[in-house]
């Protein structure tokens, strides 16, 4: 099942080759590099993901500490809130490179 | 890439030009455009502190012991709130650093929120006016712990508990104090830059209901990020003003 699984993923990715021989400059989309919606997409992508994980062990640990003794509940809230705005913050740094690439002067 | 400026800003640029540009040549400065010196978020900022002011003019003038107002009642619950927080954090000397706190949230909470109103925009959309409120709190803290401690002594605190591990701790403390306000102008920033620009985003797909759900989360994200900028600050200064008992 692995096997067939990789032997398709491999398919598609070397379908994709043709893609390089399209010329560099003023391409659909991009200024003068084609390359910088590429990398912002994936960053952004990537970092959300990881933000995902990162924010759902959070919640899984409150959700947890709630339910053994509710009565800490003011104490739990309030770090989850300030855990949860910390993390997605790193998110956010991501953003504002993919922004500061995008709106460049070789971006779009 | 602002395409159009706010009506406040127009008004300005028509009428206030000349003490804009007197102002920017005081410094050494010269507007890109000396016709329209004025920009969005300096004209928003004004109009938010005005705004702020008004309503804090009008709850003095209808302060009472005996029969509280509704206006009265918010405030206080925002007070108390503020006011729990600080003492939460920093102890029992938290009560002289709420002025600071106050005015920090309550000036980012409007500033978050008047982005909502069609025709105005959100000073803390433009990575300025985030970047001053959060050298104000760095600032603060600092001269809150070089107070409390003295020069000298609040620099040695960088160097950790122990003596032998400050060649490993003083660069690392230094950098992570350094990063504080880094951290508190672009979260607050790409936060609401972030939000405004999923809104429009949305309205060009659809219109009415989706676009309206993202606006309502930015709503609630600018709540959020004022009370997380606030106590943050809260956390840093409780760091500096603390005493090992």
């Amino acid at each position: 099942m692995m096997r067939k699984l990789f032997f398709l993923m491999s398919v598609l990715m070397f379908c994709a080759i043709p893609m390089f021989a399209q010329d560099q400059g003023g391409a659909a989309g991009g200024g003068h590099n084609i390359w910088i919606p590429v990398a912002a997409g994936l960053g952004m992508a990537l970092a959300s993901g990881l933000c995902g994980i990162g924010q759902g062990m959070a919640i899984n640990g409150a959700c947890q500490g709630i339910a053994r003794n509710p009565g800490a509940l003011k104490g739990i809230n309030n770090a989850l809130i300030l855990g949860l705005v910390l993390i997605e913050s790193l998110a956010l740094y991501t953003l504002v490179i993919a922004f500061y690439m995008l709106l460049s002067k070789e971006g779009l | 890439m602002v395409t159009h400026e706010a009506w406040l800003t127009k008004l300005f640029n028509a009428h206030f030009a000349a003490f804009a540009n007197w102002l920017l040549a005081l410094f050494g400065q010269k507007a890109d455009n000396p016709a329209e010196p004025w920009a969005d978020f300096i004209t928003m900022q004004l109009l938010v502190a005005a705004i702020i002011l008004v309503l804090f003019l009008l709850l003095r003038s209808r302060l009472s012991v005996d029969k509280p107002g509704p206006l009265q009642h918010v405030f206080e619950l925002i007070h108390n709130f503020i006011s729990g927080e600080a003492e939460g954090q920093i102890g029992h000397d938290g009560h002289r650093h709420i002025v600071v706190f106050e005015t920090l949230f309550i000036f980012i909470l409007v500033a978050n929120l008047i982005g909502v109103i069609p025709g105005f925009v959100s000073p803390t959309q433009v990575i300025y006016v985030p970047v001053g409120c959060a050298l104000i709190a760095f600032l603060y803290f600092n001269w809150v712990g070089i107070q409390k401690r003295g020069a000298f002594k609040y620099a040695a605190h960088f160097a950790g508990p122990v003596p032998w591990l400050a060649p490993l701790m003083l660069p690392i403390e230094i950098i992570s104090t350094l990063a504080r306000p880094m951290s508190l102008s672009v979260r607050l920033f790409a936060n609401m830059y972030a939000g405004e620009q999923v809104t429009i985003v949305f309205l060009g797909l659809t219109y009415l209901i989706i676009p309206s759900v993202f606006m309502g989360l930015h709503v609630f994200v600018a709540l959020l990020q004022a009370y997380i900028f606030m106590l943050l600050t809260m956390i840093y200064v409780a760091g500096a003003v603390a005493e090992e008992h």
